[in-house]
């Protein structure tokens, strides 16, 4: 069914899902279809997205990440992207990459208690 | 300077060492002339070598880098075996790493290029004083005495070359020391860093300064980063959106960045300049701004940039 080896976990009620790969084009529009349809599957509240993994993003594989956050929101499932490397922050502000409406952590514990954080206040 | 630096730097490979040896003329008839001159050489080694010294002994600034008896001895001996090597009859790069090792020799205890390149007329003095009774002809002297020159020629840029890589390593290790003081990023508190900015702040420091937050924000995996701007010089359109572009990657890192030493004419140029403020937490004081990261640090992460302002005002009441 998957087209892509990119692991899509369960921990509690939050899908945890770690990058270590790195994301062509195809990959990632598959892994987002497959993010998608798990949540669907699940109901999940929660997503964390793990991308310490991730030496490079480029600009299109940056903007899946941000897209997929924004559309797991419409579908009432807070994102949050975790463990981005120094290097990848870097060159994403110098492209002058629009990031606004993306949660971001410091790394999977942060990234659940802010989850937790949200969806206990929600 | 270490001898790996060295060969880095300047890449001696075996094209490096054609271009050379084309370009100072030094054929294998060079080469070849050179050798069969060894028997004169290993006559007058001695001779030349003490010759030499006694200008280098004689004179009070070139004295000093001769202490004592026992550093004259052996820079007497390493003296006789490069002597017998410009009768060697080659030029390779065994040749140059040998000449790059005595180079880089001279540059460790100091001797100045003035001293080296005026002991080496002397040198040349020496031997060409001995090498014209050698020879029945003058043709045979000239050639004898051009092979020597271009050999000589070629080994003194390799020790020029030396000094100037040598210099600009000093260089750089001075530059990388003056970048690590200029970026001092402390831990101050549980998860709070502290980046004090003095001076001035250009393109290129600026990136320095980005380079180095994320680098600590990650490493501490610090929650707040504060920067102070108090003893920064000039902030004009160019600081505030490299201060606006640092905020953002500590963002997009999952910390955030409070910024503080905003004196009125700071906060008027940003005003002006029109730059997106609402997702910085800014304050006057660093102790005030101290603070509102204490504050701050106790919520996870840095959730989104629309939030910032929200939460800056709640958790500081």
């Amino acid at each position: 069914m998957r087209d892509h080896p990119i692991p899509i976990l369960r921990v509690g009620k939050t899908l945890l899902v770690t990058i270590q790969i790195e994301l062509r084009d195809t990959v990632a529009d598959a892994f987002q279809e497959d993010i998608l349809s798990e949540i669907e599957r699940m109901g999940a509240p929660g997503l964390v997205i793990d991308i310490s993994g991730l030496d490079t993003v480029d600009s299109y594989v940056a903007r899946v990440l941000v897209d997929t956050g924004q559309m797991a929101r419409l579908m009432g499932t807070e994102a949050v992207l975790v463990g981005m490397r120094p290097e990848v922050a870097a060159t994403l502000v110098r492209m002058g990459f629009q990031t606004r409406g993306l949660r971001t952590a410091l790394n999977v514990d942060e990234g659940l208690a802010l989850l937790g954080e949200l969806l206990g206040r929600g | 300077m270490v001898y790996q630096h060295l060969t880095a730097r300047l890449r001696f490979d075996e094209a490096e060492l054609r271009s050379r040896r084309e370009f100072f003329e030094l054929h294998d008839e060079d080469l070849a002339r050179l050798a069969r001159l060894r028997p004169f050489a290993e006559k007058y080694m001695d001779d030349i070598v003490e010759s030499l010294y006694e200008l280098i002994l004689g004179h009070a600034e070139s004295r000093r880098h001769f202490p004592d008896q026992a550093t004259i001895r052996h820079v007497k001996q390493a003296q006789r075996e490069y002597f017998l090597g410009l009768f060697a009859g080659r030029c390779d790069l065994a040749y140059v790493d040998d000449r790059l090792r005595i180079g880089l020799a001279h540059e460790r205890v100091g001797v100045p290029p003035k001293l080296y390149i005026g002991a080496y007329a002397r040198y040349l003095r020496l031997i060409f004083d001995r090498l014209l009774h050698e020879f029945e002809s003058r043709e045979e002297f000239h050639a004898a005495q051009q092979s020597i020159e271009k050999l000589v020629a070629f080994d003194m840029a390799i020790a020029m070359d030396t000094y100037i890589a040598a210099f600009v390593d000093s260089l750089e290790r001075h530059q990388a020391a003056v970048r690590e003081l200029s970026t001092p990023v402390i831990q101050i508190h549980d998860r709070i860093l502290l980046l004090p900015l003095v001076g001035t702040v250009d393109t290129q420091r600026a990136q320095q300064v980005m380079e180095r937050v994320l680098m600590a924000v990650v490493e501490h995996q610090a929650r707040i980063i504060i920067i102070d701007i108090a003893g920064v010089a000039v902030v004009d359109t160019k600081v505030a959106d490299h201060l606006l572009k640092t905020t953002e990657a500590v963002r997009l890192l999952g910390a955030r960045t409070v910024l503080t030493g905003i004196s009125p004419t700071v906060a008027k140029t940003i005003v002006q300049l029109g730059l997106n403020i609402s997702a910085m937490h800014t304050r006057n004081r660093l102790a005030d701004g101290l603070k509102l990261a204490m504050t701050l640090v106790d919520r996870p992460a840095a959730g989104m940039a629309d939030d910032a302002l929200v939460s800056d005002v709640g958790g500081d009441q």
